[in-house]
């Protein structure tokens, strides 16, 4: 039962609909009064949080050596199929960019070309 | 310097920026060894990971420790997928990259691992450099059919005269040895290793020693033996010692037999020692109930049977048409106190072609090997015998358990007839010539020569306490008098006429000598 009211609220949630959102909350809170099992909350809300660090992790991100490459990555990863509303500045890549979504990863980067060649060479 | 320089600028110039996607994924949580990975959704069982140490950190902390660490997937879930860690669970941490490398966990296997120690995952343990093998070949994969399949009927030799004679071993059997610990099942092992040396080099077998769960000083010790004995020239060692992580110690077993798979369809004999399974079920149990799959009996998940049953089916004997290679498999069991009806031990029973069964108060009693002839049994070996060994050693086992019967019913009666005192006195003479020190075995002309004597009433006139001296002896009289009917024998795989004629002559020359003599 958990899991089905977990899945409930999270396809609730996907619709981006804050009453709806609100609405089904409710219902589930009074639902569940009724039936004496108020003891599923905790539950459920540790399923949700476990659903939510899932999808932070998942969700698409693009990241660029520098602020300047922004446009140009954010075009680039969107025309390969990853959207995302705005590229984070990671220093560490040296140059270009990376994109990730749902268990897909672009990498553009001058870092992984050199460690590609590093662990061609030394391994 | 200059070939380092070449050789990156080469790198340098084929480099090309990957236009592809990646599938990969997050560790979400990770523990004793099992790493939950969230992504992955087209990921396949069995498939290979890499946890990725380089992706979040800059480039010079990377090219510290760039040493990628793999996973092996074995469980698909609704929300993500578990692994376990094929290496240093400790590097793995929340939130690392893990990238899917699209293939089934594989080894490289090739002519040139053979005198190396390696790992289950290929990798040299020896010091002494990459192994140098090419061909890479998934470490499970379906057993040969029927179709591809040949009857076993060639004999591989153990050089243990009680095995040779009662529970011969053929080439592509599956022959279990059981028993307590410190009975000498390795010992079988290791001198059924030491015995292939005689064979001509054409038929060797190339023989792998999958370690489980071992003492690495064991393992250590085992190697310096082969290594002194010149056996490693034809050896390969497997080893995932007690300290290596669960999941090695599970896949041992099946590298060793896809190694043993390679030069089994190269047309040669291979053999394959797995010491032992039962370390190998308890590693699979820790690691099935890690990932939380239902614990069976014993705690062992249901599918421990098929674990045993798909990697011993793949000894197999090939057709002509494969190449007539084969690969011989001597999984062993470690009982406790003697239980045979324990769950592991039953299932790789019914599994195997046959078991060599060890018994401790046997062992305690001096007999070596500590062989229990009445519950012992190879259930195709005989087919494989040669004809010398079917001759000399033919009523052998019936003659011993006759006598046990007797040894038993003698503790009540001490005034026993002539024919039973007989018995009695040829049932111990027999145990003592089948008695047999760790570390000597014998070729098989050597063998059926002294069986033959043993049944043809010439060491009737031997105290059974003097057999064993007696039979040194004789082994080094038949050395230096008997060479051309020994390698007669060799030759023919069996004791002819005018051999058996020579043979007879020289036992009895022996006998009056020793007789003689004392």
């Amino acid at each position: 039962m958990i899991d089905t009211y977990t899945r409930l609220l999270e396809a609730v949630a996907e619709t981006e609909d804050k009453a709806a959102a609100d609405a089904a909350v409710t219902k589930l809170i009074v639902h569940l009064k009724s039936a004496g099992r108020m003891n599923m909350l905790p539950k459920i809300v540790r399923e949700l949080r476990r659903v939510a660090s899932r999808r932070h992790a998942l969700r698409p991100r693009v990241e660029v050596a520098s602020e300047k490459e922004s446009s140009a990555a954010l075009a680039a990863a969107s025309a390969l199929g990853i959207t995302a509303r705005h590229a984070t500045v990671n220093h560490s890549l040296i140059r270009g960019w990376r994109a990730q979504s749902a268990g897909k990863l672009i990498d553009r980067s001058a870092k992984h070309a050199l460690t590609q060649i590093y662990q061609k060479v030394t391994v | 310097m200059q070939s380092i320089i070449e050789r990156i600028e080469k790198e340098i110039a084929a480099w090309a920026p990957d236009v592809g996607s990646e599938e990969t994924g997050v560790v979400r949580a990770t523990g004793d060894g099992i790493a939950e990975i969230d992504g992955l959704s087209n990921v396949a069982m069995s498939e290979m990971v890499l946890f990725d140490p380089t992706f979040d950190r800059t480039l010079a902390d990377a090219l510290k420790d760039p040493a990628p660490i793999y996973g092996l997937v074995l469980n698909l879930e609704e929300d993500g997928v578990r692994t376990v860690i094929l290496g240093e669970p400790s590097k793995i941490y929340e939130g690392m990259l893990v990238r899917r490398l699209g293939r089934l966990l594989s080894i490289s296997v090739g002519g040139s691992l053979v005198g190396r120690v390696v790992n289950p995952l290929g990798e040299p343990v020896d010091g002494k450099g990459a192994t140098g093998a090419k061909e890479v070949r998934p470490i499970e994969r379906e057993a040969y059919g029927i179709i591809d399949r040949a009857p076993v009927n060639v004999p591989l030799h153990t050089g243990i005269k009680a095995v040779d004679a009662m529970i011969p071993i053929g080439r592509g059997q599956r022959e279990l040895i059981i028993g307590d610990r410190g009975t000498g099942k390795t010992s079988i092992a290791i001198d059924t290793i030491l015995n292939q040396k005689s064979e001509p080099a054409a038929t060797r077998p190339i023989c792998i020693y999958v370690a489980i769960g071992q003492k690495e000083s064991k393992t250590a010790k085992i190697v310096a033996e082969l290594e002194s004995r010149g056996a490693m020239a034809y050896t390969v060692v497997v080893t995932a010692p007690a300290s290596a992580p669960a999941a090695l110690q599970f896949l041992a077993p099946f590298a060793g037999a896809t190694i043993g798979e390679y030069f089994m369809e190269q047309g040669r004999d291979a053999l394959v020692i797995y010491d032992d399974l039962s370390k190998q079920a308890v590693a699979y149990r820790q690691m099935s109930l890690l990932l939380r799959r239902p614990p069976g009996r014993e705690a062992y998940p249901g599918d421990i049977f098929y674990l045993h049953s798909r990697l011993l089916e793949r000894a197999a004997k090939l057709s002509k048409e494969r190449g007539g290679g084969s690969l011989t498999a001597l999984p062993i069991i470690e009982t406790q106190e003697g239980d045979v009806s324990a769950y592991i031990p039953t299932n790789v029973i019914s599994i195997t072609d046959g078991q060599i069964y060890l018994e401790a108060d046997l062992f305690n009693k001096g007999q070596r090997p500590a062989i229990n002839v009445g519950i012992s049994v190879s259930r195709v070996g005989s087919a494989a015998q040669t004809k010398a060994m079917k001759k000399v050693s033919g009523k052998i086992k019936l003659e011993l358990a006759q006598f046990r019967e007797l040894e038993a019913f003698m503790q009540f009666s001490s005034d026993l007839d002539a024919d039973t005192k007989r018995q009695i006195d040829s049932g111990r003479r027999m145990t003592e010539i089948l008695n047999q020190g760790r570390g000597v075995p014998l070729p098989f002309e050597m063998e059926s020569a002294i069986i033959f004597a043993a049944t043809n009433g010439y060491l009737d006139g031997v105290p059974a306490e003097e057999v064993s001296a007696v039979e040194a002896k004789l082994q080094e009289y038949l050395s230096r008098e008997a060479g051309g009917v020994l390698m007669a024998i060799k030759e023919s795989k069996e004791i002819r006429e005018e051999s058996e004629k020579t043979l007879r002559e020289k036992l009895q020359a022996f006998l009056e000598r020793t007789v003689s003599a004392a």
